[in-house]
């Protein structure tokens, strides 16, 4: 059996109850933390918390040998966990296939997400959202400025009206398959990414969302000029650019995020 | 005011009269004496002393140099001569005639208009001698031809007139042969074959320092006659008195070698692939001194007090300290921090230097030899072609770890002097690799490490370098990312030898407007669409993208050719660089989401596709030959064969020249280690032997395993291949 376990947005409390007990029960449990992590707690807190043993996972265990979760699931319990959701931004599709594939048994156990926070603390609908995308740093895309599918993504949601998620880079410290990795994690900050788009379209405005989940979440509207000049404090951080904002949506905004009312496209 | 400081004047007032210039190289095989001739030109000038002229070596200005008594760099001098009334300003170059240093050579040419070929008497036409011809007439330098030491003929050969005028005859009919054959096909030139009649020929000695050419006979009145009469009475310093050397050949050289004005319409555009009607060509073919500024860096030299000069022709406009001038190749401008010109090994810095004339300039810190440096951004030159690729890797390493930064700057600055130089640099390990055209050119440079920059060096047995190339489709290949979210499919198949050749010489290159590429492929032999799909040439191997609008993969890209890079520099077999493979990218299947199809993902996927593919093409390896000639006394022709024998070697042909047997052949690079001493010593001295770098050929499959693993091993790699190489 293999159950994949979404941990949720910031610590060891991020889990669903149903998550809890699903990991508490299991033989043995893997995590990776490559694709996104927890940034208010350690693996140590969670297996003191779940009273369990977790062995974490590099990329190359899950995504070139991953033989050894699978033969493991075979005849035991296993848990697979993420940070967020299992199968939203970071995408174990092809793992699950893969058990599928050899007759085991999967089950999904959600977590919850940056894609559905996002939604949640801006006020921005959740039906009006578009494609994401993310923002990768400049050394692991292969160019200096922003790739064009990020560019093209954001204007093809915003000639629907709709807005777009940008999920922003994360690189983690023992991801030893990337090209060029950095010592420790390298987290890009909203401020960077507002900076790299501003050099596109500078008036735009955009909404930042840091440390969802955490005790002391923000959110903040501003110009992407603006935000790049500005400090957000600790990671995770995330960037909403909104398309045409309905009524509700832009009080919201002017509430919740202090947004600049004049400079939003309402309708 | 001193004797030079007086020459340097004259120089200035000439610089401005490119009518009155003349950029010349002088080129021969090795030891036929054009160092000795060089002084000579200097001593007529006024330059060196007569006395010292030709034991002084006043080119050879490095201490190894002299000592080993061969030029290794390229020198540069400026002079004054006057011809009809006329006082001319000629740039000379000096040139390495050792096969090693040939890339200097090439670039030498890039600088000049006419090229001094010299050829001793007494050995004729040597290999070298056809290799630097072929070097100055691919780059549309006029030649002229002196021959040396005629003084063996008489005074130590004892040769009659017949018998002497039937050798001198066949010295120059042998490379009249070479230059009708190497020009049939250049339409821009006319019949650059040389003749006694006309004066494009001169002989003589450069150690007594006389010569005689047919216009010296008609105004000394001193002819062959009087000449071997002369030296036979040992009144040599007579005869250089009546009919001293230097005048010949600069007479020589001012008569017959195209002034810039007339040399560079047509030489522009052999070098330049610009547009010829912008004003930039124009002013490039009228040598325009008021034009923008265009230098082509030749040579890269280090000064103790100024660091790094550039020397190079400057093609248009006036060089000026303090211009802001753009590099190819590189962002932003560089400033000048001084121009000047060369005297002798030394530097003189003047006010400016105009088009038309070889400059030296500091200042500009991103050039390199081949550098095309310019006020306006610009078409580069052409890239200066010297084909030999490096054979020989030598592992060097500081003997004293405080020396490593040290030893690596110096490294980087090694390969920017000398381009023929690869350098590889492992920070890690602190061992780092140089690679070069023979044993002779890597002890050259890591001597001259060790002595010039002070840094103790520890340095390995020389390694020689291979090549991986297949021998037939792959037929499609898939390659998956880790993440399994893209996909790729390509096909590899063997690039036409004409191709690969054509790349190599550079006709070929992404350099290139892609229009003129496309149709050099296809000369070459690409079919149509084959050559328009071309995405990049790497090495020698070319990527073609066949795909057909699939979204994201322009963004993709990037990474696909850095995967396909870093397969073929280390092919599958022994991580030695692959050669002459045709790579199709036929398909590919790509994640929406940038971050999920990254450096991590792309790369391998790429790379491991390419690597199965290859071994699906039966990739085998290639080794490195030589070209090998030896002249030897009869009785010791069989030794001297048996040496070529022996090394799994082929010898192609025996035959006899004057009273000596030239034993030809070809032989492995790895083979040729310490050949040196070995014919030395097999017979007993009396050879004399030349090599040159032939290319690479396929390694015997019984071979193939065990060199394989042996480098592997070396390498500190697995020693186990992949399971599909079961054909060697």
């Amino acid at each position: 059996m293999l159950t994949f376990i979404g941990l949720g947005l910031y610590d060891e409390r991020s889990i669903t109850v149903e998550g809890r007990d699903a990991l508490r029960d299991a033989d043995r449990a893997y995590v990776e933390f490559y694709t996104s992590k927890l940034l208010g707690a350690t693996v140590d807190d969670l297996e003191r918390h779940h009273d369990v043993d977790i062995e974490v996972l590099e990329r190359a265990d899950v995504e070139q040998h991953p033989e050894r979760v699978l033969d493991a699931a075979e005849t035991e319990s296993v848990a697979f966990c993420t940070a967020g959701d299992t199968m939203i931004a970071t995408t174990h599709t092809d793992l699950r296939l893969r058990a599928h594939d050899r007759g085991i048994d999967t089950r999904v156990v959600h977590g919850v997400t940056a894609e559905t926070a996002a939604a949640s603390l801006t006020g921005l609908q959740n039906y009006r959202f578009g494609k994401a995308t993310t923002l990768p740093f400049e050394y692991a895309h292969a160019g200096s400025d922003v790739p064009n599918s990020v560019l093209d993504t954001i204007q093809e949601n915003r000639d629907r009206g709709l807005h777009t998620l940008v999920f922003l880079d994360i690189k983690v410290g023992d991801d030893t398959a990337g090209a060029d990795v950095r010592d420790g994690d390298e987290y890009m900050t909203a401020s960077h990414a507002a900076d790299r788009l501003a050099t596109h379209h500078p008036d735009r405005v955009a909404v930042v969302v840091a440390r969802a989940g955490s005790p002391d979440p923000l959110v903040h509207a501003d110009t992407l000029t603006n935000l790049a000049e500005a400090d957000f404090g600790d990671p995770l951080h995330l960037l909403v650019v909104p398309g045409d904002c309905h009524l509700l949506e832009a009080d919201a905004l002017e509430a919740l995020a202090d947004a600049p009312r004049d400079k939003l496209d309402v309708v | 005011m001193g004797r030079r400081k007086k020459i340097v004047e004259q120089c200035e007032r000439l610089m401005d009269k490119p009518e009155n210039i003349r950029n010349i190289a002088i080129a021969a095989h090795v030891d036929h004496g054009k160092t000795t001739l060089t002084d000579n030109l200097l001593a007529g000038a006024g330059m060196i002393s007569d006395d010292t002229a030709g034991q002084q070596l006043a080119m050879d200005t490095e201490e190894d140099e002299q000592e080993r008594g061969i030029t290794i760099d390229a020198a540069n001098v400026s002079m004054t001569h006057e011809y009809e009334d006329t006082n001319h300003l000629i740039n000379l170059i000096d040139t390495p005639g050792h096969v090693d240093f040939g890339g200097d050579v090439t670039r030498a040419m890039r600088a000049v208009d006419g090229a001094l070929v010299v050829v001793d008497a007494v050995e004729g036409a040597m290999p070298q001698t056809e290799t630097v011809l072929r070097q100055a007439l691919r780059e549309g330098v006029k030649p002229a031809l002196f021959i040396n030491k005629v003084d063996r003929l008489i005074s130590e050969l004892q040769e009659g007139p017949e018998e002497m005028q039937k050798r001198l005859l066949s010295v120059i009919s042998d490379v009249n042969d070479l230059i009708a054959g190497m020009t049939e096909e250049m339409d821009d030139v006319d019949d650059w074959t040389v003749s006694v009649e006309e004066g494009t020929v001169g002989f003589g000695s450069a150690l007594y320092k006389w010569g005689v050419s047919m216009p010296s006979m008609q105004r000394t009145g001193m002819d062959f006659g009087d000449i071997m009469e002369m030296e036979r009475a040992d009144k040599r310093q007579e005869l250089h008195e009546k009919t001293p050397l230097s005048n010949v050949v600069l007479d020589m050289v001012c008569e017959h070698f195209p002034n810039p004005v007339k040399a560079q319409p047509m030489r522009i555009p052999r070098i330049w692939r610009g547009d010829d009607e912008s004003e930039l060509a124009e002013t490039m073919r009228l040598v325009d001194e008021d034009g923008e500024v265009v230098l082509m860096v030749t040579d890269i030299g280090i000064d103790p007090h100024a660091g790094e000069i550039a020397a190079g022709r400057v093609f248009s406009g006036t060089l000026e300290k303090g211009q802001e001038l753009y590099v190819s190749g590189t962002a932003g401008k560089n400033r000048v921090q001084s121009v000047g010109i060369y005297m002798g090994g030394e530097r003189e810095e003047v006010e400016h230097v105009p088009a038309g004339n070889i400059a030296a300039v500091t200042g500009l810190k991103d050039a390199i030899a081949g550098s095309t440096v310019s006020s306006v951004e610009m078409t580069p030159f052409e890239s200066i072609d010297h084909i030999s690729e490096p054979v020989i890797t030598k592992s060097i390493e500081a003997k004293n770890m405080d020396d490593l930064p040290k030893l690596i700057e110096t490294l980087r600055q090694v390969s920017k002097e000398d381009p023929t130089i690869q350098i590889e640099i492992n920070e890690d390990t602190g061992e780092h690799l140089i690679s070069g055209q023979g044993e002779l050119h890597l002890e050259v440079q890591t001597q001259r490490i060790e002595r010039n920059q002070g840094i103790p060096v520890n340095t390995g047995e020389p390694i020689v370098v291979f090549r991986e190339a297949i021998q037939q489709n792959s037929g499609e290949v898939e390659g998956i990312s880790p993440n399994r979210h893209n996909r790729f499919y390509l096909e590899i198949e063997p690039l036409a030898d004409d191709i690969v050749e054509s790349i190599k010489h550079g006709n070929i290159s992404m350099d290139m407007p892609e229009l003129e590429r496309r149709e050099a492929l296809q000369e070459a032999g690409m079919d149509k669409d084959t050559s328009q799909d071309v995405e990049t040439i790497h090495r020698t191997n070319v990527l073609v993208d066949e795909t057909k609008g699939i979204q994201h993969l322009n963004e993709t890209m990037e990474l696909v050719v850095e995967g396909m890079q870093e397969a073929l520099d280390d092919g599958p077999l022994a991580a030695e660089p692959v050669e002459g493979a045709l790579i199709r990218l036929h398909d590919a299947r790509l994640h929406e989401d940038t971050i999920h199809r990254g450096p991590a993902q792309v790369i391998p996927a790429v790379r491991n596709a390419v690597h199965n593919a290859l071994v699906k093409g039966k990739v085998r390896l290639k080794e490195p030959m030589q070209d090998v000639r030896i002249d030897v006394p009869n009785e010791h022709m069989g030794a001297a064969s048996g040496e070529i024998q022996g090394r799994r070697g082929r010898v192609d042909d025996m035959y006899q020249e004057g009273d000596l047997m030239v034993v030809e052949g070809e032989a492995p690079v790895e083979e040729m280690i310490g050949f040196s001493s070995d014919i030395r010593s097999a017979t007993e001295g009396r050879a004399s032997w030349n090599t040159e770098n032939s290319g690479f050929q396929f390694m015997a499959d019984n071979l193939q395993r065990e060199q394989i693993m042996e480098i592997r091993e070396r390498k500190g790699m697995k020693l186990e291949l992949y399971e599909q190489v079961d054909y060697i």
